[in-house]
């Protein structure tokens, strides 16, 4: 029955990541607004919230953390601390500290337990209370035998007992469950005269005796809601054990809460939970010390270590062995992440359903039609038709719909991220977000927040100017860092945009020619020279700083934005600021694509890569040795690929001065691919070849084209890689 | 006769777990997600055989919602017990101050639960 609620986890883990945003916004909003008790509470409440329910799933880590961090937030909230930065500061570092619990107890990543007991020691000291030490097992109930025992109760319940929803006849109820109740005696001395009497109190007291072979805390606990406000002694008498005091008033509760710990700890163990290491159980019972066993430990050998002293096994296949358990673990990770889920708003679910019921009604006018078609109706056909469409679109539409969300989630880490670049970097900096309500697919939303995130610290710690440097150059000191995002045509941007000191052309150009990208006398424009900075190993920062500088990052940022089939534009002026455009397909369900023939068959190629598509003369066309077919494409030679050979086609054309030559681009590389003609451009929904047939070489996934026919589309990244290979092969 | 539960609390997880709990065991459930909420839904709705609330929401928190409750004709009566954390002890005494029945400690386990209702519940 506990393991019940594990159907709630994944609602848990989403409701939890709301709960840790609310909480980082608040903490940054409080250092604004240090005395908005209004925000406290809000924070409060969702620690408190992530507390309750991390427990009802046995995440005991995330509960005792966030419990921490709620006793200082009370603290906070009842005025009894002031927030200072330092607290800000601890509260925060300890949302990122819960945050990592989370995952951990979400897909079981590894906790760096040092962070998590030093945060938990400052928020303890800064709450002014002691850390106990991981919190003691709560000792078992003492077995008793099963020996009957006879109880006397008397009981006087306070008067008010009915106002609080309380029955008296539910606990007889329940005592009589328990064993045989006798002598029940009731004392009517308090009732009043029958005018005086509130038929909603309770004038009564009862004696009774009860015999039972439960032990005393069950029968304690059949009174936990009452027993604080009642006269009650409970005796037990003529039993073979020890007499025992009647329970004093501190001590309410105490059996029925044990009775819980006992149950939530078995849940625990019904998740999982391991039996403690026979080390830890020596310690415990003080036959080694803690050191010893340290010692001991340190001693140990690894199996693989063991088995090369041995001769079993040499270091490469332990080595190998190591790799193949890492792939494991990390394939079995990437599994328990792998069911996702989506929130929508039942405003969209209500509009989707309403839709549903139009088709249907067009549907059957359609069929009611069919039925009984003559061909004066023709006109009412076409009107028909045209509503189906409507619908379809529509319907369409709002599927793709319910996976949008609002790019705001996708914003809403980088105020934090700002601010503790600021801190880092010694350089003022606002955050200015728009746009926030822009919605887009919630596939493309998780993965454009890494590259987003490496452009705002690319700003913050290369564009922006330090505050001296600024105010020399006749600038607020207070950096600008703008984030925002828009639609444009059937495409999102986000723009990435700083008021720093923009990009510095010879600095680019001198850095590429040192690093052997230009060539030295070479001749660019502004446009060819700042994708440089995409480039590898690319950065002119003059310090490698904490923060980027690196050179990892802008070619990293490239490669995710094409690979979300995005692309990445950059526009700069000299001393005032730059701006990254992130140009994205709203969906990646469906894309946009130039159908194109190669004898009869039909491949659609992704409207994004297509450069141009040229019919070349006989005098660009080239066969070098080792690499070839090349044509020269102004100057440039591109190697060159006929799409019937790759994909085994009986082709119109041979003779590439007949066919088309489409010349697409990823990543920076190009390709020409020969095909017979062009069709057009359509929208196209992928669906996946792994997942209905298997993977296929230069083929990234396959459509249905408007004759029922299927249609593949290519994988212009794979093609590429067949290029290089085929000049492997040849030379 | 099939009973109605009122379940109030903001964690929409919390409170499914609840309600899976108890339509589990036959109840009919009413779910609101903050005091506010569920004085809204009880006026007018079906009659309430049991609370079980959290105490901490926005809006109305848990103990106002009790006095409130307690001032309706409906429930002068009726079972209210709240969730509560094992370290909120004062506010175990502000809830039966406000006039709650008794208490769930988070985080339960679905059979307790049941126990804890079938202790308060007439049949």
């Amino acid at each position: 029955m506990s393991n019940d609620f594990s159907q709630f986890q994944e609602a848990f883990f989403e409701e939890a990541g709301d709960h840790l945003a609310i909480v980082e916004e608040g903490l940054l909003a409080l250092e604004q607004h240090p005395d908005d008790l209004d925000l406290l509470n809000k924070i409060f409440r969702s620690a408190h919230s992530i507390k309750g329910t991390s427990g009802m799933f046995g995440f005991n880590a995330v509960a005792q953390f966030t419990h921490k961090m709620e006793t200082l937030l009370d603290l906070l909230r009842n005025g009894q601390k002031v927030v200072t930065l330092e607290i800000a500061d601890l509260l925060l570092k300890s949302t990122d500290c819960l945050k990592t619990l989370i995952d951990a107890a979400k897909t079981g990543s590894p906790v760096d337990g040092d962070t998590v007991q030093r945060l938990t020691v400052e928020l303890a000291t800064a709450s002014n209370t002691k850390v106990e030490a991981s919190a003691p097992p709560s000792t078992p109930l003492p077995l008793t035998p099963n020996l009957s025992r006879c109880f006397h109760i008397a009981w006087t319940p306070p008067e008010w007992l009915f106002q609080r929803g309380l029955d008296p006849l539910q606990i007889f109820k329940e005592l009589a469950n328990l064993g045989t109740l006798s002598q029940v005696a009731v004392d009517t001395s308090k009732l009043p005269e029958l005018v005086a009497m509130d038929p909603e109190k309770c004038y009564l007291a009862w004696t009774m005796k009860l015999e039972t072979v439960k032990d005393r805390q069950v029968v304690d606990a059949v009174f936990e809601f009452v027993r604080e406000d009642s006269k009650l002694v409970i005796e037990e008498r003529e039993s073979l054990s020890v007499k025992r005091e009647a329970p004093e008033s501190g001590r309410e509760c105490e059996a029925f809460e044990s009775g819980t710990k006992t149950a939530s700890r078995e849940t625990s163990a019904v998740d999982g939970a391991e039996p403690k290491p026979l080390g830890e159980i020596l310690v415990e019972s003080g036959i080694v010390s803690r050191e010893t066993l340290d010692h001991a430990l340190a001693q140990q050998k690894r199996v693989g270590q063991i088995l090369i002293e041995q001769h079993a096994a040499t270091p490469q296949q332990v080595e190998q062995a190591l790799q193949k358990q890492k792939q494991q673990e990390s394939a079995s990770q990437s599994k328990k992440t792998d069911t996702a889920s989506i929130r929508v708003d039942t405003a969209k679910i209500d509009k989707l359903i309403n839709l549903v019921g139009e088709l249907v009604i067009t549907q059957s006018m359609l069929s009611d039609l069919g039925s009984r078609f003559e061909m004066s109706q023709i006109s009412v056909l076409l009107e028909r038709m045209a509503q189906l469409e409507r619908n379809t679109r529509e319907i369409q539409e709002r599927v793709m719909g319910i996976r949008m969300l609002p790019i705001g989630t996708a914003f809403s880490r980088f105020p934090r991220l700002v601010r503790d670049l600021s801190a880092k970097a010694g350089k003022k900096i606002q955050l200015v977000l728009s746009g926030e309500e822009t919605e887009l697919d919630k596939t493309v939303i998780e993965s454009i927040g890494d590259p987003l995130i490496h452009l705002v610290r690319n700003s913050a710690d290369h564009g922006l100017e330090p505050p001296e440097e600024r105010l020399d150059n006749n600038k607020p000191e207070l950096g600008t860092i703008r984030l925002n995002a828009f639609h444009e045509g059937g495409n999102i941007c986000i723009t990435v945009e700083d008021d720093g000191r923009g990009l510095n052309r010879d600095k680019i150009l001198a850095k590429a020619v040192k690093q052997g990208l230009i060539a030295e006398n070479e001749k660019l424009s502004d446009d060819q020279i700042w994708p440089l900075i995409f480039k590898p190993g690319f950065s002119t920062a003059e310090k490698v700083t904490d923060v980027s500088g690196r050179g990892v990052g802008m070619d990293v940022v490239k490669r995710n934005i094409e690979g979300l089939g995005g692309t990445v534009s950059i526009k700069t002026a000299l001393g005032k600021g730059t701006v990254f455009t992130l140009k994205l397909p709203l969906t990646l369900a469906i894309i946009e694509g130039m159908t194109v023939r190669v004898g009869k068959d039909t491949y659609i190629v992704p409207l994004l890569s297509i450069l141009e598509s040229i019919q070349p003369k006989a005098e660009v066309m080239k066969t070098v040795i080792g690499k070839g077919e090349l044509i020269n494409v102004r100057s440039t030679y591109l190697p060159m690929m006929r799409l019937y050979d790759v994909f085994c086609l009986q082709p119109e054309y041979t003779d590439p001065t007949k066919a088309i030559l489409l010349i697409l681009e990823t990543e920076g590389e190009r390709v020409a691919v020969m095909v017979d003609e062009i069709l057009g451009q359509q929208q196209v929904v992928i669906k996946s070849m792994e997942q209905n047939f298997r993977k296929v070489a230069g083929v990234a996934g396959a459509t249905i084209l408007g004759d029922g026919t299927v249609g593949f589309i290519l994988d212009v990244r794979g093609l590429l890689e067949m290029s290089r290979q085929s000049m492997l092969v040849a030379a | 006769m099939i009973k109605t539960a009122l379940i109030v609390d903001d964690s929409p997880t919390m409170r499914q777990m609840v309600a899976f709990t108890l339509t589990n065991a036959g109840f009919n459930v009413l779910e609101a997600e903050d005091g506010k909420d569920a004085v809204t839904k009880v006026a007018g709705g079906p009659k309430i055989n049991i609370v079980v609330t959290d105490l901490n929401m926005p809006k109305m928190d848990g103990i106002s919602l009790i006095k409130e409750l307690r001032k309706m004709a409906a429930f002068k009566f009726t079972p209210i017990l709240m969730l509560t954390t094992e370290s909120a002890a004062d506010k175990k005494q502000a809830g039966k101050d406000a006039g709650a029945t008794g208490w769930i400690v988070k985080p339960f386990n679905p059979e307790v639960m049941l126990k804890i209702i079938a202790k308060i519940l007439p049949a």
